[in-house]
């Protein structure tokens, strides 16, 4: 008899057979397991970044120094930056869905390598207590910006050297995830599943992984440069060498711009799940979404120059970043257009997760578009560095990752725990987020179009009226993330139980015999002759019987 | 292996059966898995080939200049001596699939040897060169004090430093997974059957040598005729 | 495998050996033999083909279809990023007004600037 995986004993651990439950799952190699783990620990350092962020949104309140100084204001974006990239949104969708939901949906046992899976979640940890570790050490955490560019980064006294180290170890750890989830999606795929049969969302994890694994040991290297700088003094970010800082930016970029398709794509996986099961319907265009994936991984490794419009670069190279970035913007709306003629005619149920997904359209369209408005470099030579890009970023990463991000979390909240949240406050929670982001993140495109400078601690008057605005979203979008996870964290304990397809969905997840999922996955690994989407009448054609696996429609 | 491995079997709607691949006993995966992660190094040494040439197009005669300099004797040994290293680590993997278990071993010795010999001409050439006072940290390679050399060429030797001294940990590194895939030899673990582990390690080996294939040019040979 | 794959494989190794050995005494003749105003482009040629030599065969890379497909991704990835960094320094810092020096200035004219950084 399966127990679920929650409270499944002593097997399937890296090292012997445990008999406490806390080293069971301290030392487990399950995917499921190992998913929960990155969840709790990525949004504790979720908030503790949230609340940085409302510390320097009571700074800005007013202009001129109130609760922080210059100095520290700068530690401060910086700690929030690192934070939200590294600890937060990179792992992000990949670490937690990724490990618990993908290999189910395409029948596997567990990854490709379960017990470098393991060792990858303690690297994270590794990498993330380097990171925290250097707030109480010597002159305090860095002051650079998450961006880190030379020479300030390499002249200021602050610890950027352990942030580097920890950065490096975090990349480690995401090269690992996307390395591994290549190989259980080439390997472990179930008998019969060709690609063009895998549900999208792991055609989202799949082009994910390839931008973790080629891109990600750019940035390693950049950063071990900057390290070797700042120690050996190797010469090359530093002018007084002749070194060239625009180089760093370059190779930083390199990366870090493939990064925020490392973000997006499997977000915009969860939203191809959600369309179809809270439209009833099949999805439109699903090869088209399936290449728009593998074509934004793959031009996304072309256009990091447009971070660098204004730092020197030739004409030449500005035009040709200038019109891949909008290129690269066009299999994006390919994919809206297609979940919009999902919906058409579907008939639309709008549960909590459908809520969050039909938001991020909007919020996500707002960033998209405002993106493609600063790819126009006559454009970008006015609001680089303002307010503007802060808005345009935030609305596609905050608006468009993390939203989808928690529209997943109340789509595969029952999957995981086999309860279910109440859905009028999972709602309500919505709406205050929903309007408390938009509060606090619109007013700072007219800011930014009116001048006002990223990363400033001080500003002119006529900015203040921004920065109330911006504040007063920010309580509201703050009460909303509370009171969103309350929602969510007192249904693990307290929700109503529920079965395992609590949305009468078709992915091969939604077909286990126990709910929560049984330790071994699915009893018999089944055989795919099916699409993952097929839908007649609003109701799944397939249907399986859940001993042992075989169709009985 | 303390369980034996069964691969399951999914039946389709006609009653054919098919095999299911597992996490377990996927060779092929393995062998997938380990060149990703070799991507992942030439992902890295080509950005650092990217930053070298960049400078090289800035400073070409301080590039030049830099690199005669450099020892083409010790350089050029350990250019055979890798590539000799190449050779035993492959003949050994060779011998393991054909059965021969023992011979295998030697052969991972030898690598073992020559990659040591590499790492003391290495630490022979650096020594050399810090007695000349071109070292990291030392006056020639700052700016602004009347030892300092011009930037083309700090920029040459921060550059070499860097870059060798990386492969050189990766030859460490291959050491230490020689040495622990003698132990797995040992403990039966790699077989004439399941050697995996053995291939893995070999390619590494394959790809440290080739990250010398183009650092050795790159660095010593390109100031080569031009007499010193 | 058989006596007779072990000792046609080991064979080929040592073929490929001769192949390297001869490609890097190639690479000591060359700067002072031929091609020198080419040093350059010679040298990493002789270097590719030797990477070619070692990747297919002692990589066993021969044969392989995605793997194949996989490596030739990556690097026409960082192809990319040279030629795009390259054409883009052509362009950019080694054109008229660069100010690419070879040794710091240290000019000392306090008097005409408007605001100077204090560090």
């Amino acid at each position: 008899m399966s127990k679920s995986y929650l409270e499944a004993g002593e097997t399937h651990c890296a090292i012997g057979h445990p008999k406490s439950v806390f080293w069971q799952w301290m030392l487990t190699v399950d995917h499921k397991r190992i998913g929960l783990m990155y969840a709790a620990v990525i949004f504790t350092f979720f908030f503790v970044a949230v609340f940085v962020a409302l510390t320097m949104r009571i700074e800005l309140f007013a202009p001129g120094a109130q609760i922080l100084d210059g100095d520290t204001f700068n530690q401060a974006f910086t700690l929030h930056g690192v934070i939200m990239v590294f600890l937060f949104i990179i792992p992000g969708v990949p670490a937690v869905f990724g490990n618990i939901v993908m290999p189910l949906m395409i029948g596997a046992k567990d990854v490709s390598f379960p017990r470098l899976n393991w060792f990858t979640f303690w690297l994270y940890i590794f990498g993330a207590l380097i990171a925290l570790s250097s707030l109480w050490t010597g002159e305090g955490f860095a002051d650079t910006g998450w961006t880190f560019y030379a020479p300030y980064s390499l002249n200021t006294n602050t610890n950027v050297v352990t942030t580097l180290v920890a950065a490096f170890v975090l990349g480690m750890a995401s090269i690992l995830t996307g390395l591994n989830f290549l190989v259980t999606i080439h390997r472990l795929r179930a008998p019969g599943m060709d690609f063009f049969k895998m549900p999208l969302f792991v055609w989202g994890i799949y082009a994910t992984a390839w931008i973790q694994l080629l891109a990600t040991p750019v940035v390693g290297i950049t950063l071990i440069l900057a390290i070797l700088e700042k120690v050996f003094g190797i010469g090359i970010f530093d002018p007084s060498k002749g070194g060239d800082p625009v180089l760093f930016e370059h190779l930083f970029w390199i990366y870090s711009h493939p990064a925020v398709y490392l973000m997006i794509l499997p977000a915009f996986g969860i939203m191809s799940e959600i369309i179809p099961v809270f439209s009833r319907r099949e999805i439109f265009g699903y090869r088209t979404i399936a290449l728009s994936s593998a074509s934004i991984a793959g031009i996304g490794y072309l256009v990091w120059g447009h971070h660098l419009f204004t730092s020197g670069m030739s004409d030449l190279a500005k035009t040709v970043f200038s019109f891949l970035t909008f290129f690269v913007a066009i299999p994006t709306g390919i994919k809206f257009y297609d979940w919009v003629a999902t919906m058409y005619k579907g008939q639309i149920h709008m549960n909590a997760p459908m809520l969050w997904a039909l938001g991020t359209m909007v919020t996500f369209v707002i960033g998209g578009l405002t993106g493609v408005t600063i790819a126009m470099v006559g454009a970008d030579i006015h609001l680089q560095d303002t307010y503007y890009s802060v808005a345009h970023f935030h609305y596609a990463m905050l608006g468009g990752v993390v939203f989808l991000l928690f529209a997943g979390l109340h789509y595969w909240f029952p999957l995981m725990f086999g309860r279910i949240y109440s859905e009028k406050h999972a709602k309500r929670a919505f709406y205050f987020n929903f309007i408390g982001f938009n509060m606090l993140w619109f007013p700072m495109f007219i800011a930014g179009y009116q001048g006002m400078p990223r990363r400033y601690f001080d500003y002119l008057p006529e900015f203040q009226i921004y920065h109330q605005i911006s504040f007063f979203g920010a309580l509201v979008f703050i009460t909303g993330l509370i009171y969103m996870f309350t929602v969510l964290i007192s249904a693990i304990k307290k929700g109503e139980k529920v079965g395992s397809n609590h949305w009468n969905a078709t992915t091969l997840e939604w077909h286990l015999p126990t709910s929560p999922p049984p330790l071994e996955n699915h009893s018999k690994v089944p055989y795919v002759d099916f699409r993952p989407y097929e839908y007649h009448h609003g109701e799944p054609v397939v249907k399986f019987n859940l001993e042992t696996m075989q169709r009985i429609d | 292996m303390s369980h034996e491995y069964v691969p399951e079997i999914a039946t389709d709607r006609n009653g054919k059966k098919h095999e299911v691949q597992g996490w377990q006993g996927d060779t092929y995966g393995g062998k997938l898995g380990f060149w990703l992660f070799m991507l992942t190094e030439i992902m890295m040494f080509g950005a650092l080939f990217l930053t070298l040439t960049y400078y090289y197009s800035l400073h070409h005669q301080d590039f030049i200049e830099a690199s005669s300099h450099l020892n083409r004797l010790l350089g050029g040994t350990n250019t055979v001596v890798l590539l000799v290293s190449a050779l035993t680590m492959g003949l050994g993997l060779l011998k393991m699939r054909a059965g021969d278990v023992k011979g295998a071993k030697l052969m991972i010795y030898a690598t073992i040897i020559l990659a040591f010999i590499f790492l003391g001409i290495k630490a022979v050439e650096w020594t050399e060169e810090y007695n000349h006072g071109v070292f990291l940290g030392l006056d020639a390679l700052q700016s602004g004090n009347e030892h300092s050399r011009p930037f083309g060429q700090i920029l040459f030797y921060g550059m070499y430093f860097t870059m060798t001294g990386l492969h050189g940990v990766h030859i460490i590194i291959g050491i230490g997974l020689m040495v622990w895939l003698l132990k797995r030899i040992n403990a039966g673990k790699v077989t004439t059957e399941h050697n995996i582990l053995h291939f893995n390690i070999a390619l590494y080996w394959d790809l440290v040598h080739l990250i010398w294939v183009f650092v050795f040019p790159y660095y010593y040979m390109i100031g080569a005729g031009h007499g010193h | 495998m058989d006596i007779n794959t072990y000792k046609a494989q080991r064979a080929g190794y040592y073929k490929v050996l001769g192949g390297l050995l001869l490609l890097t005494a190639i690479t000591f003749i060359q700067p002072h033999m031929f091609l020198q105003n080419a040093t350059f482009g010679v040298q990493l040629m002789i270097g590719a083909v030797k990477a070619w030599l070692i990747v297919m065969y002692y990589m066993h890379m021969k044969g392989e279809t995605l793997i194949g497909w996989t490596v030739v991704f990556a690097m026409t990835l960082v192809a990319f990023f040279f030629i795009v960094v390259m054409v883009d320094v052509d362009h950019f810092q080694n054109m008229e007004g660069s100010h690419i020096t070879s040794q710091p200035h240290i000019e000392v004219d306090y008097g005409h600037h408007t605001a100077s950084h204090e560090e």
